[in-house]
């Protein structure tokens, strides 16, 4: 229980709305995107402005108390459930898009800028910010700087370490620190790259400056019709081995496309064992030449269509059935958890075998979506929380996938990060020599270990209430 | 001597001479392990007592300040295999010590390329690389060598061996440890071994050379070229008289282009446009990969000192007439190139008396704007009379943590970072 003053000098911080302390107000702040496991935090504290921010921080530090992060909540590996920290601390009021720098390609943003604010932002300057989730609508600069967020389209444009210039860091201390900035290379140890990624266990992040790309001139979209998976899985070596960089090389299987086709009728070949949604962009010049090669690939690795969005409504339909992919799981099944593993791109075939075994042997059904152009899968376990069993080979089939991703050369997360859903995975990857570098590392930014305890490193995993889902959020 | 030899062998360690300075300083031992384990034996037996600098090729030993102190010079340079490449994957795991010009020609079969383009790439050293965070042209348009790291090996101050990242081109498990050592100097480990994404090398490159009057001439120009709708593979703003391929004397605007024979003659035409608004002529350059080397070579080319000025692209321009302006006021030649896209200007320093006079006149202005400059290069003796690095910014104490945490007995190379870390 948290002291009563110690709760008023926070409401005299952050105002009376920035505290919520009701019960059934903390319900939603119980678990984030993946709902396997849940805690509601003692307190949510909204602070309005980075300053606030450090307040909050400066008084908890003089507490000891613990605290856990968060942006708009849509992070998949349970990154923002409160264990061990009373207090969890909301970026969603710093709103603010401080600066845009339109010649330098630069702009400042606060951390609770939703992504794609950021993007409408800069669009009507020929610019936008790369990295794009699935949950750009709603995600916030804050989290993606916190897992280090891709998207479909970081396959050519990189991930948000690859956009992220400088950040503003309020350590668990309470002291901010402008690490980076606008100009690159300022001398010294690059912190900025140590703190994209580092799962707001250094301490919270309250404004970043950002690099903007160019909107491309042209794009070029296809979806390419495949009966097998493999054949699929081919053309996407195909088109890699052929020196092409498509900005997007995402697959999706049969169980998806007929969820898709069910909801969003854009025509979707039901009969399909697999699409790819390709996409090319760039300057106009040179763009045809590389979409014959892309359909040429497709056709030798016996494509039986591909089709070529003919303008921007076109193109618009097939991203919005793979960027709602998830959300037309619902009619398959009550319930889903998405998993997040890596494997060297060539290997796609032998996860999809690996996938489709685990899901056999438990009896499962899993959907496929995901960015086969970074090798990066996410399977979707099916299943009805109301069915216990069911529930726990989930959990048994995930953790294999993840082994069987390791096995194959690769990584138990691609960009949803470790949080608490991994932890057990954590040593498949790293030694123990590699783990205490990391928490030593750790301490240099959080010496008492008070920022997001319990994440990311199996010793600090404590038991967490696990309980089945009540709802699902798409991503 | 009996103990390095006990580990490396004999024939691959002995005592240091004159042409193993490290900015003057004289190690006591050069040793020359050939394996990782012999490198984590190494470490031990330097811990806690002895300082060490690690070494490639020695290409580049001339960056950073003068070390506090050298016992060994510990050499990478028999660790130079290329241990793995997967040319579908797109991934290619190398040893510390194999050099670029190996790495280059390894992913050439595939039609692939490592697009990190420093000075001396057959000399230059993967640990090197990384440790110096060497960049080229290419940066301008495909990043730096931390966007194209994907897993590291570093032998820890304890001799442990600690792995981060992995070799899949997409990886968030655990802290990005592989940044920890880019651009650190070899001062919180020794990296033994890294995996990079590599990238479709382009079919065709070439270069467009604008004639400017004057380096804010160029400076308009290239900032132009950069906003247009075939983005260049790289951009490089030379001072006055750099280029001899260069029609005139002024300055001029580099405009690298590559990709497939269509983009490069849509990127030609675009060139060709902006220059004819501004009533500047151009010179096509057809070898464009030869004359970007050529360029990349610029901060290794005989000088009394290099220093780098980091700014914002806008500022490049007047970054450069600043310091032709400075330079004048001290009596001293400079040359300029900068690579627009980045905001880095490299100056070609003539004499070494100069260069403190530069650093006191335009670090103040370029740091007020949260920019930076540095000592690139320099002989040992100018570079202790000066502050190498400059301010490193309101991340010091952070820093002084992370070395104080990942080497405490200060035995890599210490003094040569920033703060005299």
């Amino acid at each position: 229980m948290l002291p009563a003053p110690l709760v008023a000098r926070l409401r005299s911080m952050v105002g009376v709305e920035g505290v919520i302390d009701r019960p059934e107000a903390l319900l939603v702040y119980e678990c984030d995107g993946y709902t396997l496991e849940r805690a509601a935090p003692e307190l949510v504290v909204l602070p309005r402005t980075p300053a606030e921010v450090a307040s909050v921080l400066r008084l908890l530090a003089a507490e000891g108390i613990a605290f856990v992060p968060r942006g708009a909540g849509t992070g998949l590996s349970g990154g923002t459930l409160p264990v061990g920290a009373p207090v969890m601390i909301c970026t969603s009021r710093l709103q603010r898009i401080e600066a845009i720098d339109v010649a330098n390609r630069r702009v400042v943003a606060q951390a609770g800028v939703v992504n794609q604010w950021v993007s409408n932002a800069v669009r009507a300057h020929g610019l936008c910010y790369a990295p794009d989730p699935s949950s750009q609508p709603a995600c916030t600069i804050g989290g993606n700087i916190a897992e280090n967020s891709g998207g479909p389209h970081t396959l050519k444009y990189g991930v948000t370490t690859n956009h992220v210039l400088g950040v503003e860091l309020a350590l668990p201390s309470g002291e901010l620190v402008a690490l980076g900035g606008a100009v690159e290379d300022r001398p010294g140890y690059d912190l900025v790259g140590l703190v994209v990624g580092a799962e707001g266990t250094f301490g919270i992040v309250t404004r970043a400056t950002l690099r903007l790309v160019r909107l491309p001139q042209a794009y070029r979209t296809f979806l390419a019709v495949f009966d097998s998976v493999e054949a699929a899985s081919e053309a996407v070596s195909g088109i890699i081995g052929a020196g092409l960089v498509p900005a997007a090389l995402e697959m999706m299987d049969q169980l998806i496309i007929q969820a898709l086709e069910a909801a969003f009728h854009v025509g979707l070949p039901t009969d399909a064992q697999a699409v790819l949604l390709i996409e090319l962009d760039g300057p106009l010049a040179g763009l045809d030449a590389q979409s014959e090669r892309v359909e040429a690939v497709c056709r030798r690795n016996a494509a039986r269509e591909v089709r070529v969005a003919r303008d921007d409504v076109e193109r618009a339909a097939l991203w919005k059935c793979r960027k709602r992919a998830f959300g037309a799981i619902g009619r398959l099944a009550p319930n889903y958890c998405t998993q997040d593993g890596v494997v060297p791109r060539t290997r796609v075939p032998d996860i999809l075998r690996a996938i489709a075994a685990a899901a056999a042997r438990h009896r499962l059904r899993v959907a496929n979506v995901f960015h086969a152009g970074d090798g990066n899968i996410h399977p979707i376990l099916l299943f009805d929380e109301r069915d216990r069993d069911e529930v726990a080979r989930v959990l048994a089939a995930g953790r294999e996938i993840l082994e069987a991703c390791v096995a194959l050369g690769g990584s138990i997360t691609g960009e949803h990060g470790i949080g608490v859903e991994k932890i057990d995975q954590v040593p498949l990857l790293f030694g123990p020599d590699d783990l205490r570098a990391m928490t030593r590392l750790r301490a240099v930014f959080d010496p008492q270990g008070r920022a997001n305890p319990h994440k990311i490193f199996p010793d600090a995993k404590v038991c967490v209430e696990t309980r089945a889902p009540r709802r699902q959020v798409a991503l | 001597m009996s103990a390095w030899a006990e580990i490396v062998g004999a024939t691959h360690a002995r005592p240091g001479g004159p042409e193993d300075a490290v900015d003057g300083l004289v190690p006591r031992w050069v040793v020359s392990p050939g394996s990782v384990a012999e490198v984590q034996a190494c470490v031990r037996v330097a811990a806690g007592r002895l300082a060490l600098v690690a070494s490639g090729r020695g290409a580049h030993l001339d960056i950073g300040a003068p070390p506090r102190r050298l016992d060994v010079l510990l050499r990478l340079d028999r660790l130079a295999r290329v241990l793995d490449h997967q040319a579908h994957d797109m991934t290619v795991t190398l040893e510390a010590g194999c050099p670029l010009s190996l790495v280059a020609e390894t992913l050439a079969h595939a039609g692939q390329w490592l697009p990190l383009d420093p000075p001396r790439p057959a000399t230059t050293t993967v640990g090197g690389l990384l440790a110096a965070n060497l960049a080229g042209p290419l940066r301008a348009s495909q990043g730096r060598a931390r966007d194209l790291l994907i897993g590291i090996r570093v032998v820890g101050s304890d001799g442990c061996l600690v792995a981060g990242g992995g070799r899949v081109v997409k990886n968030v498990a655990g802290y990005d440890l592989p940044k920890l050592h880019v651009g650190a100097l070899g001062t919180l480990g020794v990296i033994v071994e890294a995996t990079f994404k590599v990238r479709p090398r382009p079919e065709r490159e070439e270069a467009v050379i604008v004639a400017c009057p004057t380096a804010a001439a160029a400076a308009d120009a290239g900032l132009a070229i950069l906003d247009a709708e075939v983005p260049p593979l790289w951009l490089v703003m030379a001072g006055p008289g750099e280029l001899a391929e260069g029609p005139g004397c002024g300055a001029a605007a580099v405009v690298g282009l590559g990709g497939l024979v269509e983009e490069v003659a849509a990127g030609r035409e675009l060139v060709r446009e902006v220059a004819s608004r501004r009533g500047l002529r151009t010179a096509v350059v057809a070898d464009g990969a030869a004359l970007r080397g050529r360029l990349a070579g610029f901060s290794v080319e005989p000088a009394a000192g290099v220093l780098r000025a980091a700014t914002l692209p806008t500022r490049v321009g007047p970054v450069v007439e600043a310091t032709v302006a400075a330079a004048r006021d001290a009596g001293v030649d400079v040359r300029c190139l900068a690579d627009l896209a980045s905001g880095i200007v490299h100056v070609a320093v003539a004499e070494a008396t100069a260069v403190a006079a530069l650093l006191k006149v335009l670090r103040p202005a370029l740091e007020r704007d949260r920019g930076s400059l540095v000592l690139e290069r320099g002989h040992g003796a100018l570079k202790a009379e000066v502050d190498v690095w400059g301010d490193p910014g309101p991340g010091m104490e952070l820093m002084r943590k992370l070395k104080a945490t990942f080497d405490p007995s200060g035995t890599f190379a210490p003094g040569r970072f920033v703060g005299g870390l």
